[in-house]
């Protein structure tokens, strides 16, 4: 148990423990030192705690779709940095770029890092996710 | 291993990252409906922040005497001495900046400079001195992405890259003839020892030892011929020390251990190699002869002091001076925590047993025991013990290496269940309210993630915690835990905390940031809503909305569980206030009235804090630590 959480029990807030409980350890599924970078159409959103996922087709070499998920933060995590649900959905049909670490797994399925949209907004899940 | 547990929250994003999400007892309480009353439940949530957690720098002699306070008290992590041991390094965070920065101190004058200067959610940590002290190394998060860097000591000049990390790394020291520097990189997946050449041309981390296990603190002894560590690999941490291959062979040589009872990290050598020092597993500052020529040897552990409880030493925020005479703890905030029993008008009924670090009181159903999580002095961990009301005798439920937290008693008070998190894992376990017999594991939730437990149904079938969103579990019979799913009962994009059964088994009470979203920088407001809950459709909440029964924010909550006909919450104000409860027609409450306010935000509070009947209330209470510093 961390510091902060220390704290939160010690003074009781269970309510602000909660927040801190949210966040997975995500070494458990993801590897930190293996990343990928790709781009691909961004087929669907799920705007939802703990985690957001954001769904991207990616073009294979064959030409066949790999279809990625890429999970990332809660959404009041971007909140907080400015970005809402509707740049995602803005970008939703439209070509992506992002940077993810890899399930350890292998599936494709990936931890967000940073993700640029259409428009060029860089959206980056950092300090949290790298 | 409880320092597993620790490791696996502290490393979610990395050590230096974690620095950056002190959000204690946050601000849930001040409607902010226009930007200057945002900015001032922020200021507040902030002020509460740091109250929480600020620490105050103390040096300590081998006796465990206090010699010197350095500095203002502040969020501080890993100090460092410089060689001579006349100055600190240390990670200082800006809550209201968001960014955490390397300060140099002083030590005879208090005297600081800024080091580093980041962006906000920039974080500059884990510093290692030069042999000589000129330099500094750490690890900085830059543009998301990591690097060693170094920078002048007096802060003069801009850093310099020394080398980009290809993920998240953890600098432990600087070589004593300045030819490298050390770091790891450990997770759940396992752990990796680096040293890093300067003096090559091409920087090109040698990789030392891998291990499945989580590895540490890694150090090289004075005359570079061995390193040592922190390991779990015996299944709880202990110091180790294998033979240094600059070739990176030292995977192939044999590990020795040095502690004998378990350790927490923090591991340093003398500067002459002649002695070792370690925090132990019940934070006794531990020191080790040792001699690594011509072969290595390696002394019995003994202790040279135990700091009092209320110190709270941890390897991130304690070190050894290079001569082994002095020992910097950041020390946190008092911890100690007297139980004790007040009435509806906030006097003193009784207190309970002796003060100790305790959290999460919360009374049995029929108010003789209270139960709570402490923190064990001699081991560092947190367990679930009961206390007898009359006679203050303890009882400990759990007495393990995992982290335990959150007991919550059943309806018939025979038996808690708790919130144990064991390696990749937090589990809801269930053991006899005495610690007879064995534990029971109700429900474990997916690899790494957290579990905010709750609540426990009156009827004992179902389960409650919280990730962010809320979630649900039927406890059916004869199905085995491990087969046992979350329901996802409330996700979206609110934060969603603390799901509370009414005793009657029909509405869920919960902590939603719908109205005032939570940033998690200081702004936004929790309050309680209320939704039906069908036992025999759980899967989702009851027809109709949610029904908001705090306007003005709420931190923690819980049912008078007698009868259902009052809600009692704390407000940001730490006023415990109640509301009359009605359920036919439909749900309603009452308006709030006030019982009484707390003298101290530091409380221990819980939900489970309320008797059954309403009547008396059970908070651990802050308490005056002895005036040493060093226990022995």
């Amino acid at each position: 148990m961390n510091s902060r959480t220390l704290a939160l029990l010690a003074a009781g807030m269970w309510v602000a423990a909660g927040a801190v409980w949210a966040h997975h350890n995500m070494s458990a599924v993801f590897d930190f030192n293996n990343r990928v970078s790709l781009s691909g159409t961004l087929s669907k959103i799920d705007w939802r705690n703990p985690h957001i996922y954001l769904t991207v087709d990616v073009k294979g070499d064959k030409d066949d779709v790999e279809v990625w998920q890429v999970e990332g933060p809660a959404p009041s995590f971007f909140r907080l940095r400015d970005i809402s649900k509707m740049d995602f959905e803005n970008a939703s049909g439209k070509i992506v770029k992002f940077e993810a670490s890899r399930a350890r797994d292998g599936s494709r399925t990936g931890l967000l890092r940073v993700m640029t949209l259409p428009d060029g907004k860089l959206v980056s899940a950092c300090p949290q996710n790298c | 291993m409880k320092k597993s547990a620790q490791i696996a929250i502290v490393l979610t994003a990395s050590v230096l990252a974690a620095g950056l999400m002190l959000v204690p007892a946050r601000g849930f309480g001040q409607p902010a409906n226009d930007a200057k009353a945002k900015a001032a439940a922020k200021a507040k949530a902030i002020a509460q922040a740091f109250e929480a957690n600020a620490r105050t720098l103390t040096v300590f002699d081998r006796q465990g005497n206090a010699v010197a306070a350095v500095g203002p008290r502040a969020i501080y992590n890993t100090p460092v001495f410089s060689p001579d041991a006349k100055r600190l390094v240390v990670g200082k965070t800006d809550l209201e900046k968001e960014v955490q920065d390397l300060w140099v101190f002083d030590i005879a004058t208090g005297g600081s400079i800024q080091l580093t200067s980041g962006k906000s959610r920039e974080v500059s940590g884990t510093p290692a001195w030069s042999p000589d002290g000129s330099k500094i190394a750490y690890v900085g998060l830059r543009s998301g992405e990591y690097g060693l860097y170094q920078k002048a000591s007096n802060g003069q000049g801009s850093e310099e890259l020394l080398y980009k990390l290809p993920g998240v790394g953890t600098l432990t020291d600087w070589s004593q003839d300045g030819r490298y520097l050390t770091y790891h990189a450990t997770d759940l997946g396992g752990g990796i020892l680096f040293a890093l050449p300067l003096n090559s041309g091409e920087r090109k981390p040698i990789e030392v030892f891998r291990s499945a296990k989580q590895v540490q603190g890694m150090r090289l002894s004075p005359d570079d011929r061995f390193l040592s560590y922190a390991s779990n690999e015996s299944g709880k941490f202990e110091m180790y020390i294998r033979p240094f291959d600059p070739a990176g062979g030292s995977n192939s040589a044999t590990g020795r251990q040095v502690s004998d009872q378990g350790a927490q990290g923090m591991g340093f050598w003398r500067r002459d190699g002649k002695e070792y020092y370690y925090l132990g597993a019940d934070r006794s500052i531990m020191a080790v002869s040792v001699s690594t020529s011509p072969a290595l040897e390696i002394g019995k552990p003994r202790v040279l002091f135990h700091p009092a409880e209320e110190i709270a030493v941890a390897p991130g925020t304690s070190s050894v001076s290079r001569d082994g005479e002095r020992f910097v703890i950041a020390v946190p905030p008092n911890r100690l925590r007297q139980l004790t029993i007040l009435d509806r008008q906030g006097k003193v009924v009784k207190t309970v047993g002796a003060p100790g670090v305790f959290a999460q009181p919360a009374f049995s159903p029929d108010g003789t025991r209270v139960a709570v999580t402490r923190n064990d002095p001699k081991t560092g961990f947190n367990d679930i013990w009961t206390f007898d009301v009359a006679t203050g005798k303890g009882y400990a439920v759990t007495n393990d290496v995992w982290q335990d937290n959150t007991p919550i008693w059943s309806a018939d008070g025979k038996h808690l269940a708790y919130v144990s998190t064991r390696e990749q894992y937090s589990g809801i376990y269930r053991k006899a309210w005495d610690g007879s017999g064995q534990e029971e594991l109700l429900f474990r939730y997916t690899p790494g993630a957290g579990v905010g437990f709750s609540d426990w149904s009156q009827d004992g079938r179902f389960l409650t915690f919280s990730t962010g969103a809320l979630l649900v579990v039927h406890l059916r019979d004869n199905e085995k835990a491990l087969d046992r799913k979350a329901i996802e009962w409330i996700r979206d994009e609110n934060n969603e905390f603390g799901g509370r059964f009414s005793p009657d088994g029909r509405f869920l009470a919960y902590g939603s940031d719908e109205a005032d979203p939570l940033d998690f920088a200081g702004s936004g407001t929790v309050d309680v809503y209320v939704r039906p809950f069908d036992a025999s459709n759980p899967e989702a909440p009851g027809p109709g909305p949610a029904v908001r029964v705090t306007e003005s924010g709420a931190q923690i909550f819980g049912w008078r569980r007698q009868d259902g006909k009052e809600l009692i919450y704390m407000n940001r104000d730490f006023e415990l206030m109640a509301m009359d409860v009605t359920t036919t027609p439909k749900f309603s409450v009452g308006p709030p009235k006030l019982l009484f306010k707390l003298a101290s935000p530091q409380t221990a509070v819980s939900p489970d804090g309320i008797s059954r009947d309403g009547q008396r209330f059970v908070f651990g209470m802050p308490v005056s630590p002895p005036a040493s510093a060093a226990g022995r």
